[in-house]
Formats: C-alpha cells, sequence, structure tokens
C-alpha cells in the first residue's frame, strides 16, 4: 500500500509543483494519474521511489515512512518498484538481454537464475527474438517493452510508469496498456502517468487527475464505468 | 566476488574506451613516478656511501710529552665504558716508532738522530655503527680534547658529514619535486575519473533507479583509477630499470666521482615495489576522492 499524506512540493519558493496531496493506493490496484503538463504527475512518481524528496508531507509505502530511508539503504526501497520513462532509459551500448538483466545482476543473482526471469521477462513482453539486439536497432515500441521487461525482471511490487506511452503511436501505446494488464494481473500494483485520454477510456481504471499540483479528482474503476 | 570482476571489466572497459585520456594520464603518473624513483634510487645510495664512510670513523688523540701513565690509563678505562665506544686502541711512544719503521724502512736512519721515540703516544678510537654520526660523538670528543694531557687529535668524520649533507639536500629537493609531481598525478586522476563520471551520467542514473547501491556504482570507477595508477608505476618501473641498467655504461666514462660514490650495480628492488604500491595508492585514493565528490546523489 502506498500512502501521501499532506504531501507538497516546492522546487521554487511560492510555487508548488505538488501541494497537499493525499492519497491512498491498495496493493494490487491499477492507476492512471493524468492531468495537463506541468500538472505534477511526474513529480508525484518521483516522490514515489524518492528521486525527489518531499517539501511537507510524509510517504509510506508498506506503512514505512520512505522520508526515513537513508541514503545507503534506498537500493532497497528501488529494487522493489519497477520504473518505466517515456524516454525508456536504455544503455544504448548493451543488447536487449544485458539491459532486462541489470536488476538481477546489480543483485549479485547466479547466471542460470538471470537467464531463467530474463527469459521469462522476454517472453512476457513478446521479445524473445530480439535478445541479442541493441536498443538503437529496435522500434520504439520495442524499446519500450525492453524497459517494461527491465522493470518486471526483479519481482517488484509496485511498477511506476511515467508516460509510457508519450512517443508511441496508438495501436503500440495499446499492446504496451495490455502488457501492463497482464503484469498487473499478478498482483502488481501499476501507476501509470498519462495524459492520454482515448487510452483511459480504453482501460477502464482507477483515474486520479492533478491540475496544478492539486488533487482535483480520484474516481474509482466502477465511477469511470 | 562479482562485484569486484563485473568492475574490472567495466573498469578495463573504460580504460581502453578512453584511450587519448588514458595514455596522457598513464604517461603523467609515469613520469610522476620515475622521478620519484630517481631521487629514491640516489638517496639509497648516498646512504650506503655514508654508511661506508661511517664504518671507519676513528679519532685519533696524541698525548703531551711526559705525561703519567696512572692518567692515561684512567682516561682509557673511561673511554672504553662508553656506550658510543666500539674498541680502543692504545699506543706508546715505542709502538708508534715501531710502527713508523714497518711502514716506511727507508725512513729509519731518521730515528737513530734521536735517543727516545719522537712520536707522541696516542689513542685510537673507534665508533660504534650505529652511533657513527651521532653529535654525541662530536661532544664527547670535545669533552677528550679539553682535557690537558691531550695534545692534539686526527677525525674521519668530515667526508661522512658532507655526504649527510648532500642527501640532506638532495632528499629535500626530491620531496618537494615529487610532492608537486604526485599532487598533478592526483588531480590527472581525480579529474579523468570525474570525465567518466559524467560521461556515464545517464548510465548511473538508470542503475540509481534499478537499485544499484552507492558501491556497485562507486568500485569500477575506484578500480579505474587503482588500474592507472598500477599501470602507471609498471611503466615507471620499467623506465627506471632500463636506465639503472644503461646508466653505468656511461658513469664509467663520464661520472668518476659519481661512480666512487654511487654502487650502480645494485639495482634496489625495494624502490620498484615502492612505486608500484605508490603508484596504486595515489590512483586508488584519487579515484575514492573523485567518486565521493562526484556521485553524491
Amino acid at each position: 500500500m502506498i500512502e501521501f499524506y499532506h504531501v507538497s512540493k516546492q522546487y521554487v519558493k511560492n510555487q508548488y509543483a505538488l501541494n497537499d496531496i493525499n492519497l491512498t493506493i491498495e496493493k494490487g490496484e491499477f492507476i492512471f494519474l493524468t492531468g495537463a503538463s506541468g500538472a505534477g504527475k511526474s513529480t508525484l512518481l518521483k516522490l514515489a521511489f524518492k528521486e525527489e524528496l518531499p517539501s511537507k508531507g510524509q510517504i509510506l509505502i508498506d506503512s514505512f515512512n520512505i522520508n526515513l530511508i537513508p541514503e545507503k539503504k534506498l537500493f532497497k526501497l528501488r529494487r522493489n518498484i519497477g520504473i518505466v520513462f517515456q524516454d525508456f532509459k536504455l544503455l544504448t551500448r548493451r543488447t536487449i538481454y544485458e539491459n532486462i538483466a541489470i536488476p538481477l545482476v546489480i543483485r549479485g543473482e547466479r547466471k542460470s537464475v538471470i537467464d531463467k526471469r530474463v527469459h521469462s521477462a522476454l517472453s512476457l513482453v513478446g521479445l524473445t527474438h530480439r535478445r541479442n539486439y541493441i536498443p538503437e536497432h529496435v522500434s520504439g515500441g520495442e524499446q519500450q517493452r525492453v524497459a517494461i521487461a527491465r522493470a518486471i525482471v526483479g519481482n517488484p511490487k509496485i511498477i511506476i510508469a511515467d508516460e509510457p506511452t508519450g512517443n508511441l503511436d496508438t495501436e503500440l501505446s495499446i499492446e504496451i496498456l495490455k502488457i501492463f494488464e497482464r503484469i498487473n494481473a499478478n498482483g502488481i500494483t501499476i501507476i501509470i502517468a498519462t495524459h492520454d485520454k482515448n487510452l483511459i477510456k480504453m482501460f477502464p481504471k482507477r483515474v486520479i487527475r492533478l491540475e496544478k499540483g492539486r488533487l482535483i479528482s480520484d474516481w474509482s474503476k466502477e465511477e469511470i464505468l | 566476488m562479482s562485484l569486484i570482476r563485473t568492475s574490472l571489466h567495466n573498469a578495463i572497459k573504460n580504460i581502453a574506451r578512453n584511450k587519448l585520456i588514458s595514455v596522457l594520464c598513464l604517461g603523467i603518473i609515469a613520469f610522476t613516478l620515475l622521478i620519484y624513483g630517481i631521487f629514491n634510487y640516489i638517496s639509497f645510495n648516498l646512504n650506503l656511501a655514508t654508511r661506508e664512510f661511517s664504518k671507519s670513523i676513528e679519532a685519533i688523540f696524541y698525548f703531551k710529552d711526559n705525561v703519567d701513565i696512572n692518567r692515561i690509563e684512567n682516561l682509557i678505562r673511561r673511554v672504553k665504558n662508553n656506550l658510543l665506544v666500539e674498541q680502543v686502541t692504545f699506543n706508546s711512544k715505542n709502538q708508534a716508532e715501531t710502527n713508523f719503521t714497518r711502514q716506511f724502512p727507508e725512513l729509519k736512519y731518521i730515528l737513530t738522530e734521536f735517543k727516545q721515540s719522537p712520536f707522541p703516544a696516542s689513542i685510537e678510537i673507534t665508533f660504534k655503527l650505529e652511533y657513527s654520526l651521532d653529535t654525541k660523538i662530536t661532544s664527547f670528543l670535545d669533552e677528550i680534547e679539553r682535557m690537558n694531557i691531550i695534545d692534539s687529535k686526527q677525525l674521519n668524520t668530515e667526508w661522512a658529514k658532507k655526504i649527510m649533507t648532500i642527501k640532506k639536500f638532495i632528499s629535500i629537493v626530491g620531496l618537494f619535486l615529487s610532492s608537486i609531481l604526485l599532487l598533478v598525478s592526483i588531480f590527472i586522476i581525480y579529474n579523468v575519473i570525474k570525465l567518466n563520471i559524467l560521461y556515464r551520467k545517464d548510465e548511473i542514473h538508470i542503475l540509481k533507479l534499478v537499485g544499484a547501491t552507492n558501491w556497485y556504482i562507486k568500485f569500477p570507477f575506484i578500480i579505474e583509477g587503482a588500474l592507472l595508477g598500477f599501470f602507471g608505476s609498471i611503466m615507471a618501473s620499467i623506465i627506471l630499470f632500463g636506465l639503472l641498467k644503461l646508466f653505468p655504461t656511461y658513469a664509467t666514462f663520464m661520472f668518476d666521482l659519481i661512480k666512487g660514490m654511487i654502487n650502480v650495480e645494485i639495482i634496489p628492488h625495494f624502490i620498484f615495489i615502492r612505486l608500484i604500491v605508490l603508484g596504486t595508492a595515489i590512483g586508488l585514493f584519487s579515484s575514492l576522492f573523485s567518486t565521493q565528490h562526484f556521485l553524491k546523489t
């Protein structure tokens, strides 16, 4: 469970990127975080994996206040969260297999374990045939699928995706969303920031809307339907 | 084990990728350590020379005529009991005459003119090696000289003192030059690592986001610094070894005096070990500082 209590974030004095956010996300939920550019979606996600620190308020993950995690122990939080970015953030000089294996390599997993889990992740995103390619040699949609495979390979409890379909056409975006649905079916919490209204309509889920740093609506899946 | 292997692999890849910077960096480290090694070698040889001179430090005190033998015996006893002294030999007037005739038989006739031996009685004092250049010796000798039974003295500590002064001077110059060059090396490695960190900024960011520990990220850079230092010191050692092998050929013809003081046949291995340890340590600490500074979150 992820809880935000009166969370505010200011980058500049008197200007709120996020203003007094109160939010609870249950385990296994699938959430769209929406709003116009500059609404605070990315900031909210960055606070969840502690890339940014809140100016005010508390963020709890499984009842543990992440503000209290020291820098040295931050890796423990990050290993429970898979992150997907709009610009994929893949290592350009490494193969797709190597990119996906990174979260396991840094944990010192055995080669046999890495092989098995990377293969499962590649199967889930349908890229087993591209394992030895470098990212530059595959399409944008495939690169995003690599990023998703990297995010899930370490068995995280939460997946956070910041505009994962921002660079993709509608067809590819739907494909990506379907992959997220499959991951969510395994009980993994999914939080996706997007401003694509069509996608939100196509995949009815809980939708949290931000505007100028404030949470202005929180509709459940049922309300959306 | 896996971390060390991965880090080593990444570090070697980084060095190979930035060929120009790596070669420049290695060249500067090698040059720095070579200068340090040369001064170390000179200092080592001057130490040897000083020790060689110091081995035979002797003082000879000549007694005045008609000195009471009891007073001489008292002095000998006192000198023998001194901790600085290795050996004391007394030469009576007659012994001095015998020694003279043994050494210069052709001049024996001169002595026939004298009713008794013209040579003064003397004592020869040899000092222990460990105290050979101790200031206590000087004060001890002064104390003996002030006694009214002593006519004159002879000392051979002067050469050793001169060599010591040269050695001190060379050590100071060497230390000064080496310190500046070592600082330059530290600065260079620090900046090479900084450049690599900046070059791999995105990769580091990704590694952090997927849960890499700080050490996992830092370690390849630290290893890279240590490798640069290590390879730089190996280069310096090879060049120094070559120079020391070549030096005797020139020294034989050109520097007789230096050759007299420096034993060119000896190549002290401890200098190479010192260079390698120092080079690796410089690399290690420079990269450690650099990562501490540039890998803050």
